[in-house]
């Protein structure tokens, strides 16, 4: 070995073995030089990867739904129809694009059932979860405990089609039994409360998809927000502790508020999925189109249940217009996914005013 | 002329034989407002010349001990500096006078807190309001996450002490007591977390003041401060005697020498020495306390 041919290159430390390939070395010592930079350039190519996603998938489907959106025009976000047209394939052209003679499409009836059932989601499933996170954090100890975590961690991995077909087959039926009634009885006769009472069904419609769709989310926000309990640092509740607060001031005035911003993005999360969420709501939900539900247990239809229900009659079509629409629809539904994101986020910032910065105060 | 109220005077000259140094009552409030005080708290002059004792008390944790069988009183009205190493069981001493421990798993005691001749563990024992009477500051800052105001007010909202308007009353007198007030003045309504690391101090401790406490436990509370802040914490926890009964963990011998009146050091769970502070720094009785009050030990 050529030991004479190893001269120092000057950044040996020392007891290192000398380096034989000086210019292997130097290679090597400009990457952990610029190391960081790699890192930094990696990280935000792969942040990048979703973003990239998500503009790739809205701008084909904006392409895929500019034509109908064209034809349909500001009636679709308002209007009550479902209306595919001529059926013998007797076509005609608006502004270009061709469609079946007579198709006239409004979505109204499916944004309000989307919204409609995922507000009723939300309102059961953010108490429930912070209870249940709560209960398993704060409370509850040994095996109750771990019964209730077990539970809600079976439920989030039940496919949503088993839950769908649960919700047909027995919770719905259940529901329009023995719940319904007695909640449509027994609501005051106010115009304003309306809306609970009138025929209950037969256990298909929004309230039976509400309550299908909160049990999805549950397990995502209880998940997310036990999480959350989980960190909140010692050092203030026991400031609480000390002062004299009783157990629940201390959960409500210190615990809660310390996670607040985090639970509200615990909800959206849950929201999200709730917006989304297909095959067990196009199982429970009656997939009515043109009608917007009269009352809590009306039969409806939400945007992506639509999209799933519709696709397979949609290629019938042989102009193409109705899948066309149906693109429109979840471009629709994404720019509500985009707006509610864009609220929570503002709803974060305001409820974060006092909460702890998330890292301090520990 | 330094004051001290006569009844005061006689219950320190009785238990101690001495005044102890550190007993300028001159810098704290008036003649009349320190009997105001001492006759709120203490109507009939029947209350026991300690306010809060431990007698006989071990404390285990998971029966690993870890205080064993101390026994000491604390005189209403006066500093009592717990100094010891790293580990002696300063924390878990101070924790037990006001029940922090009791929910700790495997935590047991044996022997007794006596708070006015009370066991604090006697069934008549209300927690909440023990806990009112016995308040405590911690080693780090721990503000609630409410603003400024109400975090002062929290504990006396918690015990209905006061309500609407009154509150800001008290936030006020509490900050200005600690001397936060000019400070946060103008952001009462303001996160804070955006405090310093002292004022966030000043502020519990502004709190642990609200409700009124009778004795005070502090928690090395200035060891995350700077010479400054703990210089006036330290002229602050003076001026709150004789209304109050502190007793203070502290790493910082100069600290326990400038603030107290008496000092106990407790050496692997044991109440090694107590006494006048001064005799303990400069005539320690145990070779051990001489030699940690030396620096050669812990
Ligand atoms: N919750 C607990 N469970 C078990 N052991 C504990 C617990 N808390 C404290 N200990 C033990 O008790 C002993 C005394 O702890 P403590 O916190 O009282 O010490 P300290 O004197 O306050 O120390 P320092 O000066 O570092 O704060 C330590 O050995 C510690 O490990
Ligand atoms: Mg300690």
């Amino acid at each position: 070995m050529d030991l004479a041919g190893t001269a120092p290159t000057g950044v040996s430390p020392v007891g290192a073995r000398p380096a034989r390939r000086p210019h292997l070395r130097r290679i090597r010592s400009l990457a952990r030089a610029h190391e960081h930079h790699l890192w930094v350039a990696g990280g935000r190519a792969a942040a990048l990867v979703p973003l990239v996603a998500l503009a790739l998938t809205m701008v084909v489907l904006a392409w895929k739904a500019w034509p109908a959106a064209r034809v349909n025009g500001l009636h679709f976000l308002v209007a009550s129809t479902w209306k595919p047209g001529s059926t013998y394939g007797a076509v005609t052209r608006t502004d270009g694009v061709a469609h079946p003679v007579g198709a006239s499409y409004g979505a109204w009836p499916v944004i309000a059932g989307t919204l409609e059932s995922s507000l009723i989601a939300i309102v059961i499933a953010v108490p429930v979860s912070i209870g249940a996170a709560f209960a398993l954090t704060e409370r509850l100890g040994g095996w109750l405990a771990g019964v209730l975590r077990t539970a809600i961690e079976i439920l989030a991995g039940v496919p949503s089609v088993i839950i769908g077909l649960w919700g047909a087959l027995t919770l719905g039926p259940l529901l329009a039994n023995d719940v319904y009634p007695v909640i449509a009885r027994n609501m005051p006769d106010l115009p304003a409360l309306r809306f609970f009472k009138g025929p209950v069904g037969h256990g298909e419609g929004l309230a039976t998809s509400g309550i299908v769709l909160a049990l999805m989310i549950i397990p995502i926000i209880a998940s997310t927000t036990r999480t959350l309990f989980a960190q909140v640092p010692a050092l203030p509740k026991e400031g609480g502790e000390a002062l004299g607060m009783t157990d629940w001031e201390v959960s409500r005035r210190i615990t809660m508020p310390w996670v607040r911003a985090g639970i509200v993005g615990a909800a959206v999360l849950g929201l999200a999925r709730a917006l989304g969420e297909t095959i067990a709501v196009a199982m429970v939900s009656g997939s009515l189109l043109n009608t917007v539900a009269p009352n809590l247990y009306g039969t409806m239809g939400t945007i992506a249940a639509t999209l799933v229900t519709q696709l397979d009659s949609a290629f019938v079509d042989g102009t193409g217009f109705e899948v066309r629409t149906l693109a429109e629809l979840a471009v629709v539904l994404v720019v509500v996914l985009l707006l509610v994101n864009t609220a929570a986020r503002l709803i974060v910032r305001r409820a974060g005013g006092i909460a702890a910065p998330v890292g301090t105060g520990a | 002329m330094p004051f001290i109220s006569p009844r005061y005077r006689d219950r320190v000259d009785r238990d101690d034989r001495t005044v102890g140094p550190g007993i300028e009552v001159t810098s704290g409030p008036g003649r009349s407002e320190v009997d105001l005080v001492l006759e709120a708290m203490d109507p009939d002059g029947v209350r026991p010349a300690e306010a809060i004792a431990a007698r006989n008390l071990s404390l285990c944790f998971a029966d690993k001990h870890i205080v064993s069988e101390v026994s000491v009183g604390f005189p209403r009205g006066t500093i009592t500096a717990l100094i010891g190493p790293t580990g002696c069981g300063k924390s878990t001493f101070l924790r037990t006078l006001n029940r922090m421990n009791d929910r700790v798993p495997g935590f047991a005691r044996q022997g007794d807190v006596v708070l006015d001749g009370e066991s604090i563990w006697a069934p008549s024992q209300d927690l909440l309001n023990l806990r009112r009477r016995v308040g405590m500051v911690f080693q780090r800052p721990n503000p609630f996450p409410m603003s400024i105001r109400d975090n002062v007010v929290a504990g006396v909202r918690a015990h209905r002490i006061a309500k609407g308007k009154q509150l800001d009353v008290v936030a006020e007198e509490r900050l200005r007591q600690v001397g936060l007030w000019d400070a946060v003045k103008d952001r009462l309504g303001d996160s804070p977390f955006r405090l310093s690391g002292g004022q966030q101090q000043l502020l519990c401790l502004a709190r642990a003041l609200a409700v009124g406490p009778e004795v005070l436990l502090l928690d090395e509370p200035t060891s995350s401060l700077d010479p400054i802040s703990t210089e006036l914490v330290e002229e602050l926890l003076r001026s709150l005697t004789p209304a109050l009964t502190l007793i203070l963990v502290t790493h910082n011998l100069g600290q326990a020498r400038r603030t107290s009146q008496h000092t106990m050091f407790l050496y692997q769970g044991r109440l090694v020495e107590h006494g006048p502070t001064q005799d303990l720094f400069e005539r320690p009785k145990d070779p051990d306390t001489l030699h940690y009050v030396t620096g050669r030990i812990g």
